[in-house]
């Protein structure tokens, strides 16, 4: 071939390939003009392929030319190519167009309790100052509720603790958590750090802030030379982790038979700014844990030697806890299971 | 126990107001539950008297009237119908302002210009006796400040005294508190009579140690009758209502200084003598209260010759009460042993503001002063002739002198407060203080029972110098790593699992009526029971958890719920050999359609047994592999939820022989009661504390196969009446190495089969670890397969 030759069918190549009408081709067609030149005896390939009958000179001069014309096929083809899938994805999403309004289908949710989550809210924080789980049983003698703790018969004390006793038995349901101190020190050897979280059951009746069946989380620390301070930095560690940092503790003294000193402790009310609302009865305070240091007589009883140990204890309402925290008005609502209630609780997972 | 703050001061002179002292209170132990504000609540009210009255010229309801103040006279427009010249009135001089802050001002009425009000009792905030205006009666200054004229104002305060605190019960009482805390001196104690009356009669105490102090005084010629209007004030004050002169003061002297009295009219008591002593068989009181009581065997009484006159400590008898038309008293001052009140108080169901002094413990010391205080008071009012006492008296040992040091009191409070605070502060509480700083002797007063040991005198420490002023520490000692119980660490698991599963968790009481219980065919009998319950609802220990969650399950479906899922992790109780057995269980039901995709799936799938079965089987899992047998089988043991199942569509997971779960629908007949014999509920219960005490090991790692698996499906014929089980047990028989799983994916009878037919649709799983098997290895696989089943089952391939 001459490069004349060429040359014309170079000229040729091109205007057959402005005339071959890609801008409109389909996919079909697009493949049948790539075969028309690019297949084996296509127009392109031909020309490409007789680039090597030219001389030197001539390869140098019209190698890059052929080169472009192939390019410039090529990017036709594509851009035609991608318009294409372009316009087949606009249809198919066209075509799947769903109603994203419509609700979600789930599986059946299922959550834990408001008293399970705050009870476990309290011990939480405990376990990080390293206090172990504890646990007792519900069903007591007089020794372990009363009379270890420094409430021996006849003490004026008992009648706070209106109690139901078993028909038939010497045994009683426990008016308290602090049982487990007992049964902690009768078992464990100090110094030790628990909390006894569980039910309480006292005989009164029930109305919108009293259950006669409740929870309290009640903690033991004993150990050489504790004090007062101790159970103070303990308690307000406790609180501003429940209730927010900037949470205001004020320890009062208080009476319990089995502390000595005793504290009740109270925080600033977080409802109203000081000034005195329902919540607080109109206080600016909101009472919310007895405590205190625990008295000689209950490490006597427990057998513990009152000489060389000292500890704190306390016990924290659990019930009242989660109405605060969650603004329940009524005790009741939480052994009523309504789902109407208890959904509203939709962050309870462990 | 309510305060007069104004009587209060009587006994320590106070400059702070109420509500300050209400603080210092809380400060020290003492919380004030209320606050009540007595006394005019207005001003500018003075004595008038009204001069003249003429109707008004425009309006015929009101009258126009002169009154004069003393200083002035004004023109008054008045609209009360009882308003009348010559009265004295209470007269409200513009300027003045009435409860409520309203504002008296000149203004004119109807065209007559009125200078101030007459007032009616309630518009000055005052009980009211008539309708119309407060008419006063002569006596009053005319200008006089009628706010004045009624009395000073007070402050009354609910102040809440913890039980350890009997001698803080009192006016004195709490002042001397207060007096210690403030470093103040009491004011003396006035009275003081004379004995001029030789009279006696016989006391005999016959327990010393039940009564260690028992004085009585003779007082005769007295004329009983109403009380003097400062004693009336004081007592109305604090809530109580006067009867006669004597009666009240006793209460007065009661809430004065704390020690109770009592005072018998002589001429009733049989015998004209006195016999402390215990009750007999058979006695009853016919108490100050108008109700009689039946005196079990052994309570301390007061007596006279015949009978008992007196509960001792708690309340006098009817019988011998001072009334009016008495004239011979014997004023009894005494110490009972607290214990002694406290018995009678509850054995009686009688209480009184003297069994609760004496049960918590009075001053021994005290009888003797408070009686003359009383006695003096009744010569004063009643007039009369006292004798002198006759008194009878036991050894009582009261406190013992308590050893400690400052640095131990510091120590039990983590404070470091200085040796002069420390003992500064106990110096105020016990004048006999011995020795220095570093060796206290500290003798509490009689009237502490509660100080014996250095935590108590810490506590004082503590509450003078302020519970503020101790820091606030960490206790630094870890002592060993925190742990949990093993039921704790099962029940997180537990409950997290089934709340993933999602059934919500339920929480019910211990304590179950009988009714429920046999609403779900359980028994009450051998279960523990409460002795005196609060209501039926509350009588029985509950012997399983569903019955609790029975109710909710009704409760929330007849509010409209159409999904169900509760779970409850909970105690339940037995009596073994006169011991209660608590076991943890964990238990739940399921009702309702599982998904919540009704807009999708016309009929949503429904909680069916099965789906109760997949709960049990994840609450297992780990524990080990479960056996099911049915209820019946032996194998199942027994448990107290049973006869809630239903018989025979219910299955026990048995573990390693131990029955450890219980799956299935409710017996009709508990259905029926709970109104879900539509729901199809499903219900488990498993024993939770059998679970905690499975080790359950860490996952271990398998190895699992990259290659592709071969899958083969089969319809089956088989008999209606055979076991989905049989047919699995079958084909694991068949021993096939390369068989990975069987999977169950369709169950049909009816058309196109033989009545009493049922087709099974299984997928047999493939494969191995070291290459992919070929076509004609699974065939000869499942065509063993195949003539077992036919073999074994007569099962044969659907065509």
């Amino acid at each position: 071939m001459t490069r004349a030759d060429w040359e014309k069918s170079y000229v040729s190549a091109e205007s057959a390939l402005r005339d071959a009408g890609v801008e409109n081709a389909d996919l079909l067609k697009l493949e049948e003009v790539r075969v028309r030149f690019m297949g084996r005896k296509g127009a392109l390939t031909e020309l490409l392929k007789s680039l090597k009958d030219l001389s030197i000179e001539d390869k140098r001069e019209l190698g890059p030319k052929a080169q472009g014309l192939k390019a410039s096929f090529d990017a036709l083809i594509d851009a035609r190519k991608a318009a294409l899938e372009d316009a087949g994805d606009a249809a198919a999403l066209e075509k799947d167009a769903i109603d994203l309004t419509l609700p979600a289908i789930r599986p059946p949710k299922g959550r834990l309790h408001p008293l399970t989550t705050t009870l476990h809210e309290i011990a939480r924080t405990f376990q990080l100052m390293g206090y172990s789980w504890a646990e007792g049983p519900f069903v007591e003698d007089e020794r372990h509720n009363f009379s270890a703790l420094n409430i021996p018969e006849g003490h004026p004390a008992r009648d706070s603790h209106d109690t139901f006793y078993l028909q038939g038995l010497p045994l009683l349901l426990r008016t308290h958590t602090s049982t487990v101190q007992i049964h902690t020190m009768e078992s464990i050897r100090p110094p030790l750090r628990v909390v006894c979280p569980g039910r309480a059951f006292r005989h009164e009746q029930i109305d919108a802030t009293h259950s006669a069946i409740f929870h309290q989380v009640e903690g033991l620390v004993v150990d050489e030379n504790i004090g007062l301070a101790d159970l103070k930095g303990h308690l307000q560690t406790l609180l501003q982790k429940l209730l927010g940092a900037s949470t205001k503790t004020r320890f009062r003294p208080s009476y319990f038979p089995f502390t000595e000193p005793s504290t009740e402790v109270d925080v600033k009310c977080f409802f109203c700014p000081g000034t005195g609302c329902a919540a607080c009865k109109h206080t600016g305070w909101i009472e919310i844990l007895g405590a205190g240091v625990v008295n000689p007589a209950v490490f006597k009883a427990a057998g513990y030697d009152e000489q060389k140990w000292s500890g704190f204890a306390f016990g924290v309402g659990v019930e009242r806890v989660a109405m605060l925290l969650h603004g329940v008005p009524d005790i009741r609502a939480f052994y009523t299971n309504d789902l109407k209630f208890l959904k509203q609780f939709d962050e309870n997972l462990l | 126990m309510k305060i007069s703050y104004n009587w209060l001061k009587e006994h320590l002179p106070l400059e702070l107001s109420a509500t300050e002292l209400a603080g210092h209170l809380l400060k020290i132990g003492f919380e004030v539950a209320g606050h009540e504000r007595l006394g005019p609540t207005f001003t500018g009210v003075v004595v008038g008297k009204v001069v003249s009255k003429e109707k008004h010229p425009n309006a015929d309801k009101l009258s126009v009237c002169v009154v004069d103040d003393g200083a002035t006279k004004r023109t008054v427009v008045c609209g009360a119908p009882n308003v009348d010249a010559g009265q004295t009135v209470a007269y409200a001089r513009p300027g003045a302002v009435l409860p409520g802050g309203f504002k008296i001002e000149g203004r004119k009425l109807r065209g007559v210009e009125s200078q101030g009000m007459i007032c009616s009792r309630s518009e000055l905030g005052l009980p009211k006796d008539v309708d119309g205006i407060w008419v006063m009666g002569e006596g009053p200054a005319l200008g006089a400040d009628v706010g004045a004229l009624l009395g000073p104002a007070d402050d009354i305060l609910e102040v809440e005294v913890t039980t350890n605190r009997p001698d803080c019960l009192s006016h004195r009482g709490l002042a001397r508190e207060l007096a210690a805390y403030f470093h103040k001196e009491l004011k003396p104690l006035g009275g003081g009579m004379v004995e001029s009356a030789k009279l006696s009669f016989p006391v005999t105490v016959e327990d010393g140690e039940a009564c260690p102090f028992y004085g009585g005084r003779l007082i005769e010629g007295v004329t009983v009758g109403e009380s003097p209007a400062w004693l009336k004030t004081k007592l109305e004050a604090i809530g109580l209502r006067p009867i006669n002169s004597v009666v009240d003061i006793t209460n007065f002297v009661l809430h004065d200084i704390g020690q109770p009295l009592h005072a018998f009219d002589a001429d009733k008591l049989a015998g004209g003598k006195i016999i402390i002593r215990r009750s007999k068989k058979g006695e009853n009181l016919l108490a100050l209260d108008h109700k009689t009581y039946d005196l079990p065997e052994g309570l301390l009484v007061i007596a006279d010759g015949e009978k008992p006159v007196a509960l001792a400590g708690v309340m006098g008898g009817e019988d011998s009460a001072v009334t009016t038309a008495t004239k011979r008293i014997i004023l009894e001052g005494a110490f009972f042993n607290p214990a002694e009140a406290r018995k009678s108080s509850q054995k009686t169901r009688l209480r009184s503001d003297s069994s609760y002094r004496f049960e918590r413990g009075t001053d021994p010391e005290a009888p003797r002063a408070a009686a003359d205080r009383a006695a003096g008071l009744i010569l004063q009012i009643a007039g009369g002739a006292a004798a002198k006492p006759v008194e009878v008296s036991s050894p009582f040992v009261t406190g013992t002198r308590i050893h400690t040091s400052a640095d131990k009191l510091n120590t039990i409070l983590g404070a470091s407060f200085s040796s002069d605070e420390i003992v500064s502060v106990l110096k105020s509480i016990a004048k006999d203080l011995s020795g220095n700083a570093s060796d206290l002797g500290f003798m509490p007063p009689a009237w502490r029972h509660d100080l014996k040991t250095a935590n108590d005198l810490a506590e004082e420490v503590g509450r003078f110098l302020g519970y503020d002023n101790i820091p606030y520490r960490m206790a630094p000692m870890v002592t060993r790593t925190a742990r949990l119980t093993p039921v704790e660490t099962k029940s997180r698991r537990v409950r997290t699992r089934l709340a993933a599963l999602g059934l919500w968790e339920a929480y019910n009481y211990d304590l179950v009526s009988e009714k429920t219980l046999a609403a779900c065919r359980l028994t009450a009998d051998g279960q523990p029971r409460v002795a005196q319950p609060l209501s039926e609802d509350w009588a029985v220990m509950r012997s399983s958890l569903l019955p609790g969650l029975l109710k909710n399950a009704q409760y929330n479906v007849s509010r409209g719920a159409d999904t169900v899922r509760f779970f409850e992790i909970g105690k339940t109780y037995a009596i073994r050999d006169k011991e209660v057995d608590e076991t943890w269980r964990v238990a739940g039901i399921s009702l309702g359609p599982v998904l919540d995709a009704r807009w999708q799936t016309a009929r949503a799938p429904r909680a069916s047994f099965y789906d109760g079965k997949a709960i049990v089987e994840d609450l297992l899992e780990g524990a080990g592999p479960i056996a099911w047998a049915k209820l019946s089988e032996p194998a199942a043991g027994k448990t107290p939820s049973d006869p809630l199942f239903h018989p025979t569509n219910s299955l026990r997971a048995v573990i390693n022989g131990t029955p450890v779960a219980t799956v299935g629908w409710l017996h009709p007949r508990v259905a029926r009661a709970f109104d879900l014999e539509r729901e199809g509920a499903i219900v488990f219960d498993a024993n939770l504390d059998w679970l905690a005490g499975r080790e359950i090991p860490p996952a271990r790692y398998e190895d699992f196969s990259a290659l592709p698996v071969s899958r083969r499906d089969l319809a089956l014929v088989l008999d209606k009446a055979t076991p989905y089980a049989r047919l699995e047990a079958v084909i694991r028989d068949c021993l096939v190495p390369d068989l990975q799983s069987v999977l169950l994916f369709d169950v049909y009878e009816g058309k196109n089969l033989p009545e009493g037919k049922v087709s099974l649709a299984i997928r047999l799983t493939f494969g191995r670890f070291d290459r992919t098997l070929t076509d004609p290895e699974v065939a000869k696989a499942v065509e063993t397969i195949v003539a077992a089943l036919a073999k074994e089952l007569g099962a044969s391939l659907r065509g």
